[in-house]
């Protein structure tokens, strides 16, 4: 499916702290989308996207908000790893003749669902209390995405040498990306030294290491790349993409520090036959700081061990040798759970930001999810339509 | 006044309830495959490594490793207020599975990965106990 089907349309909702919906949240990002790629809301006609886990059937009820019924409609269920994956999903079902114009997306109220108001946090956890472990994790004190991930940090750190300046390096990277990012959440520099200084939270992982809890939405236009191509933005090609999963799960064999972006990196540069150092440009989902090393390691960016090494050198920064997450990742521009990811992949490559925000002659993207238990992952492939 | 939050206990399904019952005798027990002997936890319908449908539960030696761990500085549940900070890990036991729980009897700053561990009972609250690790 190399170079059939392009991106013609994209956009996110507000983000940060809106008081919103999260169904609202995604109808924002999905009208937005719609509107930049010059598309009616009538010209959709296939919808493939990944609700709240607590929202049956989610894909209808964007169709119930946009007002329309469509050929080809689903929700997927595959974590963080879900925004890519729909993208794919797109590809195949206009591939099989099943529509022509899917929408894409993904939107979560996070800090809305958790906050009362302002300042008092009510919910620690984001996910269903019913969804929560009942056993082998309660009565030890087991809670909360960052213990999951920093036991992965921990493990790397003990093979590789990996260091929390080498994490910090991450943090602080994706901070000055957020800054010259009018939308991003966090306005604030970021050093070393408020990054080692920090409250732990779950240690080895401190405040800086952890995503954000924000609300936001982003959404995609999946179409053939002929028809993109006389639409209102510069097409942005699907050059491939990948999936795989570590299904056994988090805490076997090597999986916290060998990931399924591996096996998810090996397809997407077979189908796209592209390879890391032809990548412009990466956009990692970055739950957390460690997440990103070992992905870039497991990408082929760098050997196996020497993610922090590589990041420590600025190799994230924008006039680095692999600008990532420039809109300010998860970390530090919102985090809809890669969503944004694939939007600012997308704006990368239309060349249309201002030159402080734009890496310089960007024509490929990689794309990154993750999720679904931290085992699950997705991986895109675009590229600048010639 | 202030309620005093209890400690959670873990609420056994159909197919830990066997684990569970025998750490109440201090015993420490898992499926095994009676045709190639793989240990499996938690429990499946058939086993993960040759689909056989037969098991026996047995009981493990209670060694293993710290394959990785955490401290948890952040109070995620008021009634660990008391307990921060605290350690948890992920144990790999001899036998081969490995397991969420609590590394304890030590300052948290020496754990270490790898490090060996063996099993004790702590009680969480009204007689009930759960498995814990310690160094060896």
């Amino acid at each position: 499916m190399r170079d059939k089907y392009a991106i013609a349309g994209t956009a996110t909702s507000d983000l940060g702290r809106t008081g919103m919906d999260s169904l609202a949240l995604l109808e924002q990002a999905m009208r937005r989308a719609i509107d930049d790629a010059g598309l009616k809301v009538s010209d959709i006609d296939g919808i493939v996207c990944r609700g709240p886990d607590d929202v049956y059937t989610h894909h209808q009820r964007m169709g119930a908000r946009l007002g329309i019924d469509v050929r080809f409609s689903t929700s997927l269920d595959n974590g963080g790893a879900s925004q890519i994956l729909a993208v794919a999903i797109a590809c195949m079902a206009i591939e099989a003749g099943l529509c022509t114009t899917v929408i894409t997306g993904y939107g979560r109220n996070s800090w809305t669902r958790t906050h009362a108001n302002e300042g008092k946090r009510v919910k620690m956890e984001l996910t269903p209390d019913d969804q929560l472990p009942k056993e082998f994790a309660p009565e030890y004190g087991y809670f909360g995405a960052p213990a999951t991930h920093a036991l992965g940090a921990r493990r790397h750190m003990y093979e590789y040498g990996t260091t929390r300046e080498q994490f910090g390096a991450v943090a602080i990277a994706f901070r000055e990306h957020a800054l010259r990012n009018p939308s991003a959440v966090m306005k604030k520099p970021l050093t070393m030294e408020d990054y080692l200084s920090a409250r732990y939270i779950a240690e080895p992982y401190g405040l800086y290491d952890c995503s954000l809890v924000s609300d936001g939405a982003g959404a995609t236009i999946v179409t053939t790349l002929e028809r993109a191509k006389s639409l209102r933005q510069p097409a942005v090609i699907i050059k491939g993409f990948g999936t795989f999963n570590n299904t056994r799960g988090w805490i076997y064999d090597d999986h916290m520090i060998r990931t399924a972006a591996e096996g998810s990196a090996k397809q997407a540069f077979a189908m796209s036959g592209i390879s890391p150092k032809d990548v412009d440009t990466a956009q990692i989902y970055d739950c957390f700081t460690g997440m990103v090393v070992a992905q870039l390691e497991d990408y082929g960016f760098c050997k196996k061990g020497e993610g922090g090494p590589f990041v420590a050198s600025g190799a994230l920064r924008l006039d680095g040798a692999l600008p990532t997450n420039t809109s300010g990742g998860q970390l530090s521009e919102a985090h809809v759970e890669g969503m944004l990811q694939v939007v600012e992949g997308v704006r990368q490559l239309r060349h249309t930001y201002p030159v402080e925000r734009q890496v310089k002659d960007a024509e490929v993207a990689l794309v990154s999810g993750h999720g679904g238990n931290t085992v699950c992952h997705s991986t895109l492939i675009l590229a600048r339509a010639a | 006044m202030m309620t005093a939050v209890e400690l959670p206990l873990p609420t056994p399904s159909i197919e830990t309830e066997p684990f569970w019952a025998a750490v109440q005798e201090r015993k420490l027990m898992m499926p095994t495959c009676n045709r190639c002997r793989k240990v499996t936890f938690p429990p499946t319908v058939a086993c993960p490594a040759c689909s056989n449908d037969a098991f026996t539960w047995t009981q493990m030696s209670g060694r293993g490793k710290v394959f990785s761990f955490v401290v948890y500085h952040r109070v995620y549940h008021p009634a660990f207020k008391d307990k921060v900070p605290y350690v948890v890990a992920v144990v790999e036991l001899e036998e081969g599975p490995r397991i969420i729980s609590n590394v304890v009897g030590m300052p948290v700053e020496d754990v270490q990965c790898d490090m060996p561990v063996t099993v004790v009972y702590e009680e969480v609250r009204d007689g009930y106990l759960i498995p814990k690790f310690t160094q060896r």
